[in-house]
């Protein structure tokens, strides 16, 4: 999977110390690679839905998609930006 | 798309307001002071100050003045009434347009007092007599709760606020348009609206009303069209609206608050009161959410719900990419609520409704609801 860009979020009511990007995937996200993304964190699948839900969890950072969509929401705690290079390199690591 | 995020800003508008926004571009500029255009006809500030009158119950409407919203409204406020030195009383349902200023403009306030609400966001009259001290200038009141849609018993305030001899000020941002206002009867000196809620104007609009006798001074100063020699200010509501008044804005206001007495404030509160009961009734009955308030005492267009295993963020997310449905999640610029309300870390999903909301997008929520709660087991 290759990032094709990174958007700060629209949202502009997210809770303090947490910054949001949307990011755009050069395909749709199938349920194979949203079950690669488990070791990133808490994980949870809402796969039962007609458009099945995704997150994963962690103390820094969070990620939510949608099965099917070209792209996710990630959020990241200021104080570790750098989180957002290691869930770049993790999805393009995923083939 | 559903919008169900009307509290925020109500989409779409009214046909004449479309066209009156369009036709204001169109057309010369108004304006005695500034242009040349006939005195035969009030002009178009003047007829939506009349209009807004006529909805707040303010025969003084006259003394109704434009500004570019609630939030800014709020700080020409409490800059301008004098509050130095001296207490004020707020209630724990406000939006940040009043906290902020209040507690950032601290050389224009002494100190605040918060009166609590239950976790509906009701707020006792009593109570609020209660927190009037001698010290007390003012006392602020969110007419109607942009987190639980309460509406607040202003004309029960508004006989303490008399007695005690307090200036009564009321942000009716999420109630003007859509729930009776008598601005008058009820005893309030000062109000606060925006338009482009249920007003059904313009973003960038809104204004205030101040009671002839409420000592007042501007917080911002320019050109007026008038008194040109004139540098600096003297007594009077002529430095109350500075600088260009945006025309068009207020040209979409006025359509927008014809429109609604065209079609009566009490028809629209019946209207969207029902549109109401059928979703608080309809979540009430999905397995894993919890609604906050009902139907019966909650009477704004505006409401709030959680959903057990999932944060609010999530749901909006899922309402949003999966269903198409517009929601908003989080605090909703209004954080002291939810400390009653217990939903203080993940804040609530809100659905709010409008005049156009249709009852086939109140079926589209509850049924994606219940398909989130019936698919909503985690892998």
């Amino acid at each position: 999977m290759k990032v094709v860009d990174r958007i700060e979020s629209r949202e502009r009511c997210a809770e303090a110390g947490w910054y949001a990007y949307d990011y755009l995937l050069d395909e749709q996200m199938k349920p194979e690679f949203i079950k690669r993304l488990r070791p990133l964190g808490n994980f949870v699948y809402l796969s039962m839905l007609a458009k099945p839900f995704f997150k994963v969890e962690s103390d820094y950072f969070l990620i939510k998609g949608i099965e099917g969509d070209d792209f996710f929401r990630a959020a990241v705690h200021e104080a570790h930006p750098e989180v957002l290079k290691v869930i770049e390199e993790f999805i393009e690591g995923i083939v | 798309m559903i919008y169900l995020n009307q509290a925020a800003t109500t989409y779409p508008k009214p046909q004449c307001v479309l066209e009156a926004h369009t036709a204001s571009l169109y057309s010369g500029p108004v304006g005695q002071f500034r242009s040349s255009s006939t005195a035969k006809e009030p002009d178009i500030f003047e007829k939506c100050r009349c209009s807004l009158g006529t909805l707040f119950g303010i025969k003084e409407w006259k003394r109704i003045f434009f500004s570019s919203g609630a939030t800014d409204s709020a700080n020409a406020v409490i800059y301008g009434l004098p509050l130095s030195g001296k207490n004020v009383v707020i209630t724990q349902t406000e939006h940040n347009s009043i906290l902020r200023p209040l507690l950032n403009l601290r050389e224009q306030v002494g100190s605040v007092t918060i009166v609590p609400c239950d976790s509906d966001g009701k707020v006792e009259p009593a109570d609020i007599e209660a927190a009037i001290s001698e010290e007390t200038a003012a006392v602020f009141v969110n007419h109607c709760s942009n987190v639980t849609g309460m509406i607040q018993d202003i004309a029960g305030i508004g006989k303490i606020t008399k007695k005690k001899g307090v200036i009564l000020a009321v942000d009716v941002s999420q109630s003007a348009g859509c729930i009776p206002i008598e601005a008058d009867l009820w005893g309030i000196d000062v109000l606060i609206f925006t338009g482009h809620k249920s007003l059904f104007g313009a973003q960038g609009t809104g204004g205030y009303y101040i009671k002839e006798g409420v000592e007042f001074c501007p917080y911002k100063y320019g050109g007026t069209g008038r008194d040109s020699r004139q540098l600096t200010y003297e007594k009077g509501d002529y430095e109350f609206e500075p600088g260009t008044q945006n025309t068009p804005g207020i040209t979409a206001l006025n359509a927008g608050a014809e429109y609604i007495l065209r079609r009566g404030v009490e028809r629209i509160a019946e209207k969207e009161q029902n549109l109401m009961k059928m979703l608080y009734q309809g979540l009430e009955n999905i397995p894993g959410v919890r609604v906050y308030g009902n139907a019966m005492k909650n009477r704004g267009p505006v409401m709030s719900f959680t959903f057990s295993g999932l944060q609010s963020s999530d749901i909006a997310y899922i309402l949003q990419n999966g269903y198409h449905i517009t929601v908003r999640a989080g605090l909703h610029c209004a954080p002291l609520i939810h400390d009653a309300m217990g939903t203080g870390k993940y804040g609530t999903v809100r659905v709010s409704i409008s005049d156009m909301t249709q009852e086939k997008e109140i079926q589209s929520i509850l049924s994606a609801m219940t398909e989130i709660s019936a698919g909503g087991t985690i892998a």
